[in-house]
């Protein structure tokens, strides 16, 4: 299998499948999912509620175990991995950006950003050196002592990315980053993740805001635990059977939004 | 990678312990309480020990006792005590003090003997005091002083007697008794000597050499029809690298002379300083008991202030495992956590252990025994106590998945 994978992709996902429950229960979140994900793209994943967004970050994550399906990060197999060593491979390759921000309330700013750091073995003073100059990225240096409490919901985000960037991730990944934002917050969020982008790095966002897509130089939409459309594949061969266009997609999302009716059915 | 973290793990317990300083308090007081009382119990019967110990190093190592084999103070029989002086059935007599003395080994060997009855001087009350009768080198394998006269010796009459400075007071009203008259069962003695105060009561010879009357082996016999019944008979051995060989010795001849009967224990060494006493055993198994079962519910407290704080911290949990925490590291955190309440907990047991020991000990004739043993036991049930209640926490915390921990509500 390993000789398949292109070494200049970061994320290689091939035939995933993601199971939750058992016997009448059964139901698969992801179902058979191919995923390539290249150095440097900017990915929007887009799609209705329950379609699978959230538990595919997860499985990249490594944070959540496919049910089966192959999963390799920088050319490494790391869908068979063990606990500890996937808790390495967190700590090495992926930083995460919640929509909650999950900032430790008893830890001031700079301690929260230089956490990551702990878990890939740097010590102390240097810790916070790196962390100190990672706030100073954000403009959030005057703001290192301060404690999660006394900032605002933009500011707690800035601090977020700037944990989930400290170690120098191969990837990024943001689950509804802005979700908990308002419209000017969410915005500046944006350009962050926007400049990180410029700067060569990886970002896979999970999104359910059409218009952040604008950010994303590649917008996935998934439906039913599979890829539904992949703006990559435009003009290419249709790789799934269920393909449509994006504009429409986006129609349907905007009136998803509008209808008190179930997202499923909005889009079908 | 593991040294960095260990020290991430204790400034990361010591904040959590400092933002719940009042439950920490309470679950530290409660290990504090178990291991005081053991630290307590291991000084002050330590000192005991530490008491005969020092007594047998003033008469030399090569001291040997001979006793009776007495019912051992076993947990199953407590409730049916032996009777108060085991000694009045002593199958030990004089000829058995004839073959120690014969033996060639023995360089010198004195028998103890107590006899009942009491003493009183004039029309005045009577005074309870232990009647010894022995041989005059009894001081030479016991270290007795005196402060006035001397002691029995082979030409002193048989109606004189050397008595502990406390009976001298209680008969007198003064030490300075020497030359003066009391009657021992009816019959006159006179004072010869005035051993000096000793205040220990505890000693191998189990007397009290303070409140105690020594009469001469003769007399002695006299107030027993004539018979010797010899409760210990304190050997010294010629050369202290035989007495393994010379206790097998006299072992062996004084069971031939009871008709094969191995109804007494020679005793050397440590084994003299182990206290025989059935109370004094009973006493110090419970309250070790006691002890232990605090320190068990203390270790409870832990666990249980540790499994409330793994709750509070779940959200924490999954972060610091989606950010590369493995599940060893997330159960060393709240192991190490653990480990520092006992720690700090062990630490004021051990030093309130040795508080309320020595403030037991001003109404006690010894002082307790201050040992390296004794910090490093109270230091190993800490530590102990810690890993034992502090695990089942960690693990729980280490195995919560990380997609779970993080959905959890505030």
């Amino acid at each position: 299998m390993n000789n398949l994978v292109d070494n200049t992709s970061v994320i290689d996902i091939r035939g995933l499948k993601k199971r939750f429950g058992l016997g009448d229960a059964e139901h698969y979140a992801i179902d058979g999912l191919d995923l390539r994900v290249n150095k440097g793209e900017f990915i929007a994943i887009m799609g209705p509620s329950g379609c699978g967004k959230t538990t595919l970050l997860n499985i990249i994550a490594l944070l959540d175990i496919a049910t089966s399906g192959d999963y390799f990060i920088n050319g490494t197999d790391v869908s068979k991995l063990s606990s500890a060593k996937r808790a390495r491979q967190r700590a090495k390759h992926i930083g995460f950006v919640f929509q909650d921000f999950n900032l430790i309330n008893n830890m001031n700013v700079i301690e929260n950003v230089a956490l990551p750091l702990t878990y890939s073995g740097v010590r102390g003073t240097k810790r916070l050196e790196t962390a100190s100059k990672m706030l100073a990225n954000f403009h959030l240096h005057e703001r290192e002592y301060y404690m999660p409490s006394q900032l605002s919901g933009g500011q707690s985000q800035r601090v977020a990315i700037a944990r989930a960037l400290v170690t120098n991730p191969s990837l990024i990944l943001a689950d509804e980053p802005t979700g908990n934002l308002d419209s000017k917050a969410s915005h500046i969020i944006m350009e962050e993740l926007s400049d990180i982008h410029k700067r060569g790095n990886t970002i896979i966002m999970v999104t359910h805001n059409p218009d952040l897509t604008a950010y994303a130089d590649r917008v996935i939409t998934m439906l039913d635990g599979t890829i539904d459309t992949d703006t990559k594949d435009i003009g290419k061969e249709k790789k799934t059977t269920k393909k449509r266009p994006l504009n429409k997609l986006k129609a349907a999302s905007k009136k998803k939004k509008q209808s008190t009716k179930p997202p499923k059915e909005s889009v079908k | 990678m593991i040294r960095p973290l260990l020290f991430e793990h204790i400034a990361t317990a010591r904040e959590s312990l400092r933002r719940t300083r009042t439950r920490t308090m309470l679950s530290v007081i409660g290990i504090a309480i178990g291991v005081a009382s053991i630290t307590a119990i291991l000084a002050l019967s330590g000192g005991i020990t530490h008491v005969i110990d020092k007594q047998i190093k003033n008469t030399g190592d090569n001291l040997l006792i001979v006793k009776p084999k007495v019912q051992t103070a076993d947990s199953a029989n407590f409730t049916n005590p032996l009777s108060a002086n085991q000694y009045t059935t002593s199958p030990l007599d004089e000829s058995d003090l004839e073959l120690v003395y014969k033996n060639e080994n023995v360089k010198m060997a004195a028998p103890l003997m107590t006899v009942g009855g009491t003493v009183k001087y004039n029309s005045g009350p009577p005074v309870n005091a232990t009647i010894l009768s022995t041989t005059p080198s009894f001081t030479e394998t016991s270290p007795l002083v005196l402060s006035d006269g001397q002691f029995i010796d082979s030409v002193t009459l048989e109606n004189t007697a050397v008595l502990g400075a406390q009976t001298a007071i209680d008969l007198f009203g003064t030490e300075q008794a020497v030359g003066k008259s009391f009657k021992l069962r009816g019959e006159n003695f006179t004072t010869i000597g005035v051993i000096k105060r000793q205040q220990s009561p505890i000693n191998y010879n189990n007397v009290d050499f303070d409140s105690s009357v020594i009469i001469s082996f003769d007399s002695g016999k006299l107030f027993n029809h004539g018979i010797a019944q010899i409760q210990q008979i304190n050997v010294i051995a010629s050369n202290s690298a035989n007495l393994e060989k010379l206790r097998d010795q006299l072992t062996k001849v004084i069971s031939k002379n009871h008709s094969g009967d191995r109804d007494i224990n020679v005793l050397i060494g440590k084994e003299i300083t182990t206290p025989t006493n059935q109370l004094f055993n009973f006493m110090r198994t419970m309250l070790a008991m006691i002890a232990g079962i605090s320190l068990v519910v203390g270790g409870i407290g832990v666990m249980n202030i540790m499994l409330v704080s793994v709750a509070e911290r779940v959200r924490e949990i999954g972060l610091r495992k989606s950010v590369g925490a493995t599940t060893g590291s997330i159960a060393a955190q709240f192991l190490i956590e653990a480990l520092i309440t006992c720690s700090i907990g062990g630490f004021i047991g051990f030093i309130s252990g040795y508080a309320v020991a020595f403030t037991a000990s001003r109404f006690l004739p010894y002082d307790p025994l201050f040992s390296w043993d004794i910090l490093l036991t109270a230091l190993l049930l800490s530590i102990g106590i810690g890993i034992i209640f502090g695990l089942y926490p960690a693990i729980r915390a280490a195995r919560k998945q990380p997609i779970e921990s993080l959905r959890h509500s505030r």
